[in-house]
């Protein structure tokens, strides 16, 4: 009895330990990440501007409520100045600039996201089959990322969006299948060094196969770069987002940044002086694509001490 | 349809830009840009050529912003090469610069036979061709005849001779022109008459461009001396025009891509004009407005700015081709539709005053013609009437509010509009509010080439204008059955597959009406059967607005002389009766605080996202590492 019970004792505490452990080992790397994060003052800074554009962005329908981009209700007259009741001014249908900012900032940070979400993903599976099956499936692979890599994005972008009907999702389907091949690239070269070290030997010997050695011992450890990745590629897939908007390929409904600085350049605010038509977009978008790629870099650092502090 | 004729582009050629033909796409100086004369400003590199080359001579430049297509007679269509035709040759007739009426051009009188058939001009004496030749009755017979034997010269005014049996110059001053039927818009041909002896030995139409041999031989208040494609057209004035030498020695048409580039470019007094085609802003007008020697011209348009409904698009063979949705084929769905429409609200909101409130199809311009319905008949602003009657129609909402077709599915409908027109993509957003609020969903489809889906009938709706000439015969034109195109594979001249019986009668009657009174009568016949039909909904006549540096142009000539445009004129009257100023020394240093805010704002902005650029491309390095 008694030994029965140390026994069933003894087999629980070590499961509890090691679930316990785990999850201490995971608080500690998060607590050492912070730590080194919090080292690289550009990163924080990123951060500090992400926050500064996401919790709006976030809080938008509390803030301004959807009604913000109805043209019927506008509250304003056309090409109002900034006053107190508008601080950034009114568009051209009398809307709020300002509610029109924030409420762009949902559509462009969604579309920054997903369209690099999407780019990642296609990158990292091509990476790593690449780099795991080499042979003719990795050259014809890789052709074709070179292929992409070559091709001008933004013309490819351009000739995707025009082709599709327009919607929010074309412009992230456009945006991610064109900016892959980076990521592609590099996922693939850090394969290629994992799978040189010896556990993915003694896994494959173990009896591991493809899909096993791939999802469990490559990923993992190519996960830091796409992580770092990702957070580089959201600002140049805002950056494209906007462009696509501006250059009046995103659907005309749609309220995002882009969208807002082709309407002014519309309305002739340019040439007719309307500077906050065009500024507070305009400085959105290089804020949040610097704040993302501030990011990106800190993160990619922290995860690749190999990179060192000259950069 | 389109865009495309405000823009100059326009329709009937084999890619089937739309826009009524040439003379249509005179329209409303919808584009005219800035015309800058730089008088002794350094104008662009053209302009100091030109003074380099003439010395001292009286410039004035137009910004455009739209380039040529070409420079032959019968192939251009676009706005800008049609003027400039204007400019180089001369019309059998033209129209006076007061109200639009026939005055003698080439022909200095006409006449025809009491059986309506025979048309008989006397052409003037006085006119010479700029290599001296004498340009007389034949050649404006030759032009004609090779018009009507060579398809290929038949392409941009091939409209104008299909219903000539015969055309003959049976003296130097006397041509006569006989018709198959009875013709009304015989004192309207706008065809521009060339030199028999040069033009008879081009061997293909369809290729030559006219652009080679400088300077070109005409006998217009302007002779072509030098043209760059996408950059400038330079024409000089002729000493010699009948009417009398023009004012300026020399005319430039500059290109100008961005349309705030043009309206910089006549701020700093590098144009002296830009024209309203397309129009400018309502913000650029409000801030040129306040601009020191600088004028404003916001003149009623030409154009006509509607809502056209696909009426089941088919061919003149019965076939039907497109996918309009079915529910629009009721006459009380469309004019329901168009009762949800707050035209006031477009015009106060959209065009900021910039046009005037939309009701028959002719502009109010053209007062002859123009058309208004009645009170009874009108279909004014009225959501609930408009939800009463499409309950009647079998439309009704389902539990969440959506009206559902026939099919049981809820009805959204697909908009079609042009992603180059600001105000489509505007309106549209009215649209899908005030739609919305009756239960029907809207899709806007803004395209670049609205072409393709329109020829195929794809589409529910669609954003339409086209520009008026003088005689509507053309506008009126596209939307008879004849307009059809033959089967589903070709294209037509119509503009909406629109075909009824009704209208086309009334067409014919005043085709063959020679009396101007009664022939406007049944004009105006005309666009009350077509506004009850709901097919063609005018929502507004835009404005043409334009403006010009009154330091380099003392005056200038507007058509109709009342609040009439500048730009795109049917007569050469503007360009031809422009003074200029003394004060030829325009500076350039009158910006207004607006645009140095502007240029700092921009400043700003471009560093920002250079600074990210640096940023981004250092990062990009790395990766690369």
């Amino acid at each position: 009895m008694t030994a029965e019970n140390g026994t069933a004792k003894g087999q629980a505490a070590p499961t509890v330990r090691a679930r316990s452990l785990a999850w201490r080992r995971r608080r500690d790397s998060a607590a050492r990440f912070w730590r080194q994060y919090r080292g690289h003052r550009a990163g924080v800074f990123g951060l500090a501007a992400l926050l500064l554009f996401a919790v709006p962005a976030l809080a938008a329908p509390l803030l301004v409520g959807s009604d913000v981009a109805d043209v019927t209700d506008a509250p304003g007259g056309p090409l109002e100045d900034p006053s107190a009741r508008f601080p950034f001014g009114t568009d051209r249908f009398g809307r709020n600039l300002l509610g029109l900012v924030i409420w762009g900032a949902r559509v462009s940070l969604l579309v920054g996201l997903l369209a690099a979400v999407l780019s990642v993903a296609i990158g990292t599976l091509i990476g790593v089959t690449a780099g795991h099956f080499k042979g003719w499936y990795a050259t014809v692979v890789m052709r074709i990322t070179d292929w992409f890599l070559v091709m001008p994005t933004l013309v490819l972008a351009i000739a995707l969006a025009t082709v599709m009907p327009r919607s929010l999702l074309t412009i992230v389907v456009a945006i991610g299948v064109t900016t892959w091949p980076t990521t592609a690239r590099l996922v693939r070269a850090q394969t290629l060094a994992v799978e040189t070290r010896p556990y993915i030997e003694r896994a494959r010997a173990l009896g591991g196969g493809h899909r096993h050695i791939m999802a469990r011992h490559v990923l993992p450890n190519v996960m830091p770069l796409v992580l770092a990745q990702t957070t580089l590629i959201i600002s140049s897939a805002i950056l494209a987002e906007a462009t696509l908007a501006f250059l009046g390929l995103g659907d005309p409904t749609v309220v995002s940044w882009g969208a807002l600085l082709q309407d002014a350049r519309e309305a002739g605010a340019v040439s007719s002086g309307h500077w906050w038509y065009l500024v507070p977009p305009g400085v959105a978008i290089a804020v949040v694509a610097l704040a993302f790629t501030l990011c990106g870099r800190a993160v990619e650092q922290v995860l690749n001490p190999r990179l060192g502090v000259s950069r | 349809m389109d865009t495309n004729d405000q823009y100059g582009g326009h329709h009937r050629t084999p890619t089937r830009a739309r826009g009524g033909g040439a003379r249509l796409v005179v329209a409303a100086g919808a584009a005219a840009l800035a015309l800058g004369a730089g008088l002794a400003t350094p104008l662009g590199p053209a302009s100091q050529q030109a003074h380099a080359a003439d010395g001292d001579g009286k410039v004035l430049t137009v910004a455009v912003a739209q380039s040529v297509d070409s420079l032959s007679p019968f192939l251009a269509v676009r706005l800008l090469s049609t003027s400039i035709h204007r400019l180089t040759y001369e019309y059998l007739t033209n129209y006076d610069a007061e109200d639009n009426s026939v005055v003698p051009g080439f022909a200095t009188e006409w006449k025809s036979s009491p059986d309506k058939l025979t048309w008989t001009y006397t052409i003037r004496s006085d006119s010479t061709w700029s290599d001296g030749e004498q340009a007389t009755a034949e050649d404006a017979a030759w032009t004609f005849n090779t018009m009507m034997t060579d398809p290929g010269a038949a392409t941009a005014n091939g409209s104008f001779v299909s219903n000539f049996e015969t055309v003959t110059a049976p003296s130097p001053t006397r041509l006569v022109i006989k018709l198959k039927k009875p013709q009304a818009t015989m004192t309207a041909l706008d065809v521009p008459i060339v030199p028999r002896h040069v033009w008879e030995k081009v061997d293909d139409f369809t290729k030559f461009n006219n652009d080679k041999d400088f300077p070109v031989v005409g006998n217009g208040p302007f002779v072509l001396t030098d043209y760059k494609p996408d950059s400038y057209v330079r024409l000089k004035a002729n000493k010699d025009f009948w009417r009398g030498a023009p004012k300026f020695d020399e005319l430039v048409f500059r290109y100008y891509k961005d349309q705030d580039a043009a309206v910089s470019a006549l701020r700093k007094g590098e144009v002296s004009f830009v024209a309203g085609s397309p129009s400018l802003t309502p913000a650029q007008a409000a801030s040129l407005k306040g601009e020191k020697n600088i004028r404003v011209n916001d003149a009623p348009g030409r154009r006509f700015y509607a809502l056209a409904t696909n009426p089941g698009a088919r061919a003149k063979n019965g076939e039907t081709m497109g996918d309009g949705h079915p529910s629009l084929l009721d006459q009380r769905v469309r004019n329901a539709l168009f009762k949800a429409v707050d035209r006031k609200a477009i015009i106060d909101k959209v065009f900021q005053g910039h046009a005037v409130e939309g009701a028959g199809y002719v502009p109010p311009r053209f007062a002859q013609y123009f058309w208004k319905p009645s009170p009874g008949q009108e279909l004014t602003y009225d959501p609930e009437e408009a939800g009463r009657m499409l309950d009647q129609a079998g439309l009704r909402k389902n539990a969440d509010g959506r009206r559902v077709g026939k099919d049981g599915k809820p009805i959204t409908y697909r908009v079609l509009c042009h992603a180059t027109d600001p105000n489509d993509k505007a309106i549209g957003q009215y649209l899908q509010e005030w739609w919305d609020e009756l239960g029907i969903g809207v899709t806007l489809n803004c395209l670049d080439n609205v072409t393709d889906p329109w020829l195929a009938g794809e589409y529910d709706l669609a954003f339409d204008g086209w520009s008026v000439n003088p005689d509507p015969d053309f506008v009126l034109s596209i939307h008879t059955c004849a307009a059809l195109p033959a089967t589903p594979e070709e294209t037509g001249a119509t503009d909406n597959f629109i075909c009824d019986r009704t209208y086309d009668e009334l067409y014919a009657r005043q085709l063959a009406e020679y009396d101007p009174d009664k022939r406007a009568a049944i004009v105006r016949q005309m666009e009350s059967r077509l506004y009850d039909l709901g097919y063609m909904n005018v929502m507004a006549y835009p404005n043409a607005v334009e403006a010009y540096r009154t330091d380099q142009i003392e005056s200038i000539t507007t058509m109709p002389a009342k609040a009439g445009n500048i730009y795109g004129q049917d007569g050469y009257w503007s360009w031809w009766s422009a003074v200029p100023a003394d004060s030829g020394d325009a500076s350039g240093g009158s910006s207004s605080t607006g645009v140095v805010v502007g240029i700092v704002a921009g400043v700003v902005v471009l560093a920002g996202v250079g600074a990210f650029l640096a940023v981004r491309r250092r990062a990009t390095a790395d990766e690369r590492e």
